[in-house]
């Protein structure tokens, strides 16, 4: 756009300087024949001194005559070119020698004064126009010069602007680019909503449509997976409620079977020990069941504003024993003047026994235990962090940790428990995530929404 | 004459004191562990006629405990037990020279047959 005026008004600026060139160039035409003229005259003038011929002086008079009729026609030209001062001065020089002339003629006496007259004004109107002429050439030469100089910055000007404009256009490519690409990456993190409206209607408008509709379409796909995930965890619960039903089913059995087939044999005390033990497997087998009953219908969550450090406070009563046994040091980090939020409260607090149940077993040799709360990063959102200095988990883990029935504890857990937790987090609209340094310990973050209800 | 050896190796302890109880009574000399790794320590310093072990355990899983014990004695006899009974594992159990393979629940009388035969076929 700048560079489309700078060109225009450069061509406008050369029409203007070449206009002036030709005026000059005409009167320099007109000039040069008026010279040629007033030479002649001047050689006539000198022929007439020398042989005293009275027709030279007709001669000149003609000239005179000649001389002054091409002013007559010149004379819008020689004004344009000259101005109208110099065409009066050029017309009174040569009426003054025209006057000297008829002098001359009149008196031809020939004496000293009307001669040096007669030359002085022939040479004053050859000298004026000589003068008039040459400037006006000067002038010429340097409408020129200017003119290629005009030229030149233009070119080097609109190679710049060039340039410029065009950095200009490829960094707001790049910045819409930039953009889009960062509203990109939030759908790429799960966040399927839709991306800035598109206030452009040029390509990345279109672009910024495309990605919208992409975006809506992943969002039913993801629905989908999620369907798909929860039968692929069906079929994980199915197998892992089987192999935990069957460990203390099997021992149920071989205790039958062992006092059925010793019975006689046995003493008291065997056979009351026998019996305990069945009753503790029947007893794993019942906590196994209320599990899976607890991940397989999540009670509807009963939720109520609630202020998190206080249910964190009330959850740390119910854990304060196994603490203090366990040779932990607690530490709260709890942030004042967070926002109430809406949760189930004992569900939560079941997940953060669950967290810290954990955190105790995975720090045997006592150790660290950090609960703390602060604004989410979402900004409508607050975090709830449980960190142990605990063994860790191998990375290799940490992607099944939330799977049914996954479990590093061995006889432990039945590895339902954050399975469990992850559900009544995902019920509350939340997220729970994961860190863990095998030796260093192991970092739960819950991130619960402010306006959920 | 000598008494046979019997290693057991079972997560679940009930397994292993049940399994034991049974077999000391028929004059086995038993032994029980909980995982592989003492397991194959002790294996290391005594040969043992017959190894029970669970297929699946944490660490030392029964197949690395199979692999062992072909190693350090080829005449030793294997008997797999597992919770987790289905056909592959069993197939993968038994082409790695298993002599037998027990789904839980473990029906000890049929276990003890099993020793007997593997005891009786060497």
């Amino acid at each position: 756009m700048f560079n489309f005026a700078l060109i225009l008004l450069t061509g406008l600026f050369a029409i203007q300087n070449l206009n002036a060139v030709l005026t000059k160039l005409r009167f320099i035409e007109i000039a040069d024949d008026l010279n040629a003229n007033f030479l002649e005259m001047r050689i006539s003038e000198k022929n007439y001194f020398l042989y005293g011929n009275a027709g030279t002086l007709l001669e000149i008079k003609d000239k005179i005559k000649t001389a002054e009729s091409s002013i007559e026609n010149a004379k819008n030209d020689i004004v344009r070119a000259v101005g109208a001062g110099s065409l009066s001065r050029l017309r009174s020089y040569l009426k003054d020698y025209s006057e000297m002339v008829d002098m001359v003629i009149e008196f031809p006496s020939r004496d000293m004064r009307t001669e040096a007259m007669l030359r002085t004004a022939g040479k004053t109107l050859r000298e004026f126009s000589e003068t008039t002429t040459r400037l006006e050439r000067e002038r010429m030469n340097t409408i020129i010069a200017r003119s290629k100089e005009v030229m030149r910055y233009a070119f080097w000007g609109v190679l710049v602007m060039a340039i410029l404009v065009s950095h200009f256009i490829s960094q707001k490519i790049l910045s819409s680019l930039r953009s889009i690409e960062k509203m990109t990456t939030t759908i790429s993190q799960g966040d399927f909503r839709k991306i800035e409206e598109s206030r452009s209607k040029d390509e990345f408008g279109s672009l910024i449509n495309a990605i919208n509709v992409m975006s809506e379409e992943l969002s039913h796909r993801e629905e989908e997976i999620i369907q798909s995930r929860k039968l692929a965890s069906l079929g994980i619960l199915t197998a892992g409620v089987a192999h935990e039903l069957t460990n203390p089913l099997n021992n149920i059995s071989m205790m039958a079977q062992n006092f059925t087939e010793y019975y006689d044999s046995l003493g008291r005390e065997d056979r009351i020990g026998l019996m305990t033990k069945v009753e503790r497997e029947t007893e794993r087998i019942q906590e196994i069941v209320k599990d899976l009953l607890d991940f397989s219908k999540p009670k509807e969550a009963n939720l109520q504003e609630a202020d998190i450090n206080s249910v964190i406070a009330r959850t740390m009563k119910l854990v304060q024993n196994m603490l203090d046994i366990s040779n932990i040091t607690t530490k709260l980090g709890l942030d004042e003047g967070l926002p109430g939020i809406y949760l189930d409260e004992h569900q939560i607090q079941q997940v953060l026994v669950n967290l810290i149940t954990n955190a105790v077993q995975a720090m045997s040799l006592g150790g660290m235990l950090f609960i703390g709360t602060r604004p989410g990063r979402r900004g409508d959102s607050i975090e709830i962090t449980v960190k142990d200095s605990g063994r860790g988990i191998p990375p290799e883990f940490l992607p099944h940790i939330f799977d049914p029935f996954f479990s590093t504890k061995g006889d432990g857990g039945t590895g339902l428990g954050l399975s469990v937790s992850y559900g009544i987090i995902k019920n509350h609209r939340g997220d729970i995530r994961v860190e863990s340094k095998p030796g260093v310990g192991t970092t739960f973050t819950i991130e619960l929404p402010v306006n959920n209800n | 004459m000598d008494r046979y050896r019997v290693m057991i190796i079972d997560d679940e302890k009930i397994v292993g004191d049940m399994a034991k109880m049974s077999l000391e009574r028929e004059g086995y000399l038993v032994e029980t562990f909980l995982n592989g790794e003492p397991a194959l320590a002790r294996l290391k310093e005594e040969r043992f006629d017959v190894v029970v072990t669970d297929l699946k355990m944490k660490g030392v899983d029964g197949m690395e405990v199979l692999r062992t014990v072909k190693e350090l004695y080829p005449d030793t006899k294997v008997i797999m037990i597992t919770a987790f009974a289905n056909l592959d594992t069993a197939i993968e159990a038994l082409r790695g020279d298993v002599h037998d393979f027990f789904p839980k629940p473990v029906k000890i009388r049929e276990l003890k047959v099993s020793i007997e035969r593997a005891l009786g076929s060497r």
